[in-house]
């Protein structure tokens, strides 16, 4: 899956820089906790999956998303490490 | 001929307890079946059509947190004569991939195809006929709110039963997975163990690195066979690697499945018009706003405590007390009085039995409102909501907003709070958590809070009672911090939940699910409350002088009298007291039974009128306090030590709270008295 080599031009951001109302396609998930990775591919989240950005919590926490019309939440330390691209 | 057994598993949130509840006419918990330390949930079907086994919600097999451990255990050690599985239309993709693994079990599998009225509200329609075909299984379409699909269910597992007799037919359904790795389960299933389960199943879960199936494996081969088993493992994974394919077992064995499971949703499902749920959305927007969400969360938990105190559960309680007091203790005299009983009997009844357990029993009420509401809060999807509430300030203490569900839970009973703890992935954030459930303040103390705070603080009660229960969060956040600190230093913390869409709650599994949780409290008042209550009398009865003595010459007074002098700081340094407390470790609403015997007092406005001599407010306030966090009762004890599996927590968990409560009433009493009140 992951084994081609994505350019820096491809990877533009992580889903952590998306504004609420924002949708992106993820690219990378190989930085993810393997728990936090399973518990996404659980949800049906994985690399192509589109997400789009819900909501954001004060003070840095957590994030709400939805993705294949499941919402759902993550913490931002996790979406920071998480690559999109901007469809 | 043994019960037929049919298990339910399926994806949480899907309706599986809805259609649990539909299917079964009674059920029950069943503890510590084979292998594992957890209590199954046994219901009787309809019509006879053997037992339904209700496994824990799972995303898939392969397990990530003690909870979902159970299903995979299951499964390995009692194999049942057929699989129900339940499936969310609305979310068929994702929901079809622990189909596949199912299907790889070999057990003769049906589908209950659940929420399809939200699937075709979101434009999702799909055609059940073909789903089947192409999983070659029965699919029922079913509502399991609306029950409708009931009885085919019930008709295809009597069917299934009676063709029982026949001779199986070989296991039609099966993936291939490219020749390396069925190379692979070739030369695995010679090394396996022989066991009821079917060895593929067994060899491909392995090679997925599901923990729960390598130990049950490893248990049962030699070390070399073990060593072969992993070989066989590593050398698949790099060929796999070498040509490209995956970077890991896993991952290849989850793109074949997906890729078959799209092929299934190609054929059978039309989703060209998807909607978004659009009233999940519109109260999302309310409930989880990023300046309202913790307002919110805070002024449901005060409305709730608002309707447990002063709408609905006290003059429900008041109602109890009055004929428990008024017609039920004259009635029991003149029958007593009529078949000439002596007055021993007399007091027996009216002053240990009546005023013991009568005097917890009045509290039924409440802690049934109590439970509806956090049943309520459960079944609505609202709780998935606080963990994304609660999160930020979780995290600032070491945890994070899932610990925040057994901590809800907690306030109707410890118990089932502990054991929600289990859904917590990491092992030291799960036993963090369960540590300190017991500080949350249970419905037992609230029996003990709704006393006190009657006699003196009666134009504050809600208010007096939430300071409780916020002293107990406030406490569980300070020790998690002090706690994560040392015990959690290279565990990350996981965090991922699943927002479900918010459904009104059906009365009737609320009212299942609220009598489930309180039927413990009433069952207690039986059994435990009652002999506590019979003993406690015999003590205040009986003294070193004889029977019939007065109660401060009684073994009672005695012994709480040792304790008593420790309390002396704390302001209610009386024998009653230390009697009191140490019943109380029984079970917390046994202080109140307590109370009522030794303050000989047949109804609550006597025992008020006793109590309001015996402390002064400020005392009561802190015997409330230290009631709540002195020590975890004894059913707790029990809970903690079943979770943990280690005496030395268990023990830790005692300790610290026993040293909590007595700072705490120390620092509560220092205050009280500085700002003037005696």
């Amino acid at each position: 899956m992951s084994t081609q080599t994505s350019t820096a031009a491809e990877i533009n951001t992580t889903l952590c820089e998306l504004k609420p109302g924002q949708q992106a396609c993820i690219c990378d998930l190989t930085r993810v906790h393997s728990t936090i990775f399973q518990r996404l591919l659980d949800l049906g989240v994985e690399e192509g999956s589109h997400v789009h950005m819900k909501r954001t919590s004060l003070f840095g926490g957590p994030l709400t998303l939805e993705a294949n019309g499941q919402l759902f939440g993550i913490r931002r330390s996790v979406a920071r490490l998480i690559g999109v691209k901007h469809t | 001929m043994t019960t037929w057994t049919t298990a339910l598993v399926g994806n949480p949130n899907t309706g599986k307890t809805s259609l649990f509840n539909a299917l079964t006419r009674s059920y029950e918990y069943v503890g510590n079946w084979t292998g594992v330390t957890v209590e199954k949930k046994v219901g009787q079907l309809h019509r006879q059509s053997g037992a339904l086994i209700d496994l824990p919600g799972i995303y898939s097999l392969h397990p990530m947190s003690r909870d979902e451990g159970v299903a995979v255990q299951y499964l390995l050690h009692e194999t049942p004569d057929t699989l129900l599985n339940v499936v969310d239309a609305s979310q068929l993709e994702r929901n079809l991939y622990l189909t596949v693994q199912l299907l790889e079990y070999g057990v003769p599998t049906y589908i209950a195809l659940n929420m399809n009225d939200v699937a075709e509200g979101r434009g999702i329609h799909i055609d059940p006929k073909k789903l089947s075909a192409a999983l070659q299984v029965k699919v029922i379409p079913v509502n399991a709110r609306r029950k409708h699909g009931i009885s085919d269910i019930i008709g295809q597992l009597q069917s299934a039963n009676s063709e029982a007799t026949a001779p199986k037919e070989p296991l039609s359904f099966q993936l291939h997975y490219g020749d390396k790795v069925e190379a692979a389960i070739t030369q695995m299933s010679a090394l396996l163990p022989e066991a009821n389960v079917p060895l593929r199943w067994v060899a491909l879960q392995y090679l997925e690195r599901n923990e729960t199936v390598q130990h049950w494996v490893h248990n049962r081969l030699d070390s070399a066979q073990q060593r072969k088993l992993e070989l066989i493992g590593e050398e698949t994974e790099n060929q796999l690697r070498a040509h490209g394919q995956a970077l890991h077992l896993a991952q290849h064995l989850r793109a074949v499945r997906n890729s078959f499971i799209r092929e299934v949703l190609s054929s059978s499902v039309n989703m060209n018009e998807r909607k978004p749920h659009t009233l999940t959305e519109r109260i999302d927007a309310i409930v989880t706003n990023r300046w309202l969400g913790i307002p919110i969360f805070i002024g449901i938990l005060y409305l709730m405590f608002k309707a447990t105190f002063e709408w609905i559960g006290t003059p429900l309680s008041d109602a109890l007390d009055a004929f428990f007091s008024g017609p039920l203790t004259v009635g029991v005299s003149s029958l007593l009085d009529s078949i000439g009983a002596s007055s021993f009997t007399h007091a027996l009844l009216e002053e240990g039995i009546i005023a013991g357990v009568g005097g917890v029993l009045v509290f039924v009420p409440q802690i049934f409102i109590l439970f509806l509401f956090i049943s309520f809060i459960e079944d609505s999807g609202y709780m998935a909501r606080v963990t994304i509430v609660m999160d930020r300030l979780m995290e600032a203490v070491g945890l994070n907003g899932k610990a925040f569900i057994p901590f809800v839970i907690g306030f109707g009973c410890n118990v089932p709070g502990i054991m929600a703890a289990r859904t917590i992935e990491q092992p030291r954030e799960r036993l963090v958590t369960t540590l300190l459930v017991p500080l949350m303040s249970c419905s037992a103390r609230l029996s003990v809070y709704a006393l006190f705070a009657g006699v003196f603080f009666e134009s504050h009660q809600a208010l007096v009672v939430l300071s409780l229960y916020l002293l107990g969060i406030v406490l569980s956040l300070l020790l998690a911090k002090l706690f994560t600190k040392r015990m959690m230093k290279e565990e990350q913390s996981v965090f991922v939940v699943e927002l479900p869409p918010y459904r009104m709650p059906q009365w009737q599994t609320l009212f299942r699910n609220t009598w489930e949780k309180g039927k413990g409290f009433v069952r207690k008042a039986g059994t435990f409350i009652l002999g506590g209550s019979v003993l406690i009398w015999l003590l205040t009865y009986a003294g070193p002088g004889g029977f019939g003595v007065e109660m401060d010459d009684s073994f009672l007074a005695y012994i709480g009298g040792l304790l008593a002098p420790l309390f002396i700081p704390l302001g209610f340094g009386t024998w009653q007291a230390g009697a009191a407390l140490i019943t109380g470790f029984l079970a917390k609403e046994i202080v109140v039974s307590t109370m009522n015997i030794i303050y000989h007092a047949p109804d609550a406005a006597l025992l008020e009128a006793q109590i309001a001599q015996a402390f002064t407010p400020l005392s009561a306030f802190t015997f409330c306090a230290f009631i709540l966090l002195y020590v975890p009762c004894l059913a707790t004890v029990g809970i903690l030590r079943k979770e943990t599996s280690s005496w030395g927590w268990t023990a830790f968990a005692i300790g610290y709270s026993f040293v909590i409560a007595y700072i705490v009433a120390l620092l509560i009493t220092g205050v009280g008295r500085l700002l003037g009140y005696a």
